[in-house]
């Protein structure tokens, strides 16, 4: 069964960047939201399995959306694909409960290594 | 009126989402060499992308209050016939928590308020540019920073007349500092023939 994942970015380019960078063999859904408030409502809607979460948005940020899918419980596997690369910010975003962090730009090679590392992608 | 055929000057919302993309990118990579020179965390903005008058340089900066006293910098770059300005606009009351972070040693007098702008404007226009640069394959070669003015009103540092193109576009930065009082405006602005080959570059990408 295809899995679904969620592109939340507020940058149109930034998603399809991220669209680009999956791997094709993964057996995918791709959904899409443009700032926080509508990545919850996709993630609620059973749209975001695996989860590529941009910080910087308006509306709501990545770290709003982390803060959210902690206390409700939802299920969803977040990944942080972010431009915010200090130290501080990686560190906080692992502590909200995001299992991985990609540093923008993002390519392919990145997107694969990481889905292996922590066993996202099946059979990856 | 110009009656000649020229190339029009023009940001689409692709292209504008773009920009602020590379910018986005650009930025983090500044913010996390200032972090790490400070032991701070940078909170970081949306930035804002416009295509604007010279003359309206006023106007397009969004973050800057009249009234502030601010000292300022700038900084030529050129590369692949793309040429610009970067211009750090620092508020004057960030410099007593800067010197601290910064271990400054003896006296804040304006000549040690100019020495830190300095080693704050090389870093983040450093990075910002060579962030936007690396992302579209130029190599920007930078000019001698320069102050624009110290203890200024913004409108004073931002005199019509200083520059020789018409259309700008104009990207604002504004990086403030976690529990610290530091902040600063970060203007990149390209010249008009620029924007044209920066558009086609930004075209490509979007394909």
């Amino acid at each position: 069964m295809a899995t679904n994942i969620l592109i939340c970015d507020d940058s149109s380019f930034a998603r399809k960047q991220m669209a680009r960078a999956i791997p094709p063999e993964w057996d995918v859904e791709v959904h899409f939201a443009a700032d926080g408030i509508e990545g919850l409502e996709a993630i609620r809607a059973g749209k975001g399995e695996v989860v590529f979460l941009d910080l910087t948005m308006p509306n709501l940020d990545g770290y709003g959306v982390l803060e959210t899918i902690r206390r409700d419980d939802l299920p969803a596997m977040v990944i942080v694909v972010s431009g915010d690369i200090q130290p501080d910010a990686q560190e906080r975003v692992k502590a909200l409960g995001a299992m991985a962090f990609i540093k923008k730009p993002i390519d392919a090679d990145k997107a694969r290594a990481i889905l292996s590392e922590y066993g996202i992608m099946a059979g990856g | 009126m110009n009656t000649q055929t020229q190339p029009v000057v023009d940001l689409n919302e692709d292209q504008r989402d773009c920009y602020q993309e590379l910018t986005n990118v650009a930025m983090g990579q500044a913010a996390d060499r200032l972090a790490r020179l400070l032991d701070a965390y940078v909170v970081l903005p949306i930035p804002k992308v416009n295509l604007i008058e010279a003359n309206d340089l006023r106007m397009a900066i969004q973050e800057v209050e009249d009234e502030s006293a601010m000292s300022a910098v700038c900084q030529g770059f050129i590369g692949s016939g793309i040429a610009g300005e970067a211009l750090l606009l620092f508020n004057d009351t960030s410099f007593h928590d800067l010197s601290t972070l910064m271990n400054y040693p003896g006296e804040l007098d304006r000549f040690a308020e100019m020495e830190l702008l300095m080693d704050v404007s090389s870093l983040l226009i450093g990075a910002c540019i060579q962030g936007i640069g690396e992302q579209l394959e130029i190599h920007f070669n930078q000019g001698h920073p320069v102050i624009l003015g110290q203890h200024c009103k913004v409108e004073d540092l931002l005199k019509p007349g200083n520059h020789q193109w018409t259309k700008t576009l104009a990207i604002e930065i504004h990086y403030t500092l976690e529990h610290v009082n530091i902040d600063c405006d970060l203007l990149l602005l390209f010249t008009e023939d620029s924007v044209i080959k920066l558009n086609d570059k930004i075209n490509y990408l979007l394909d």
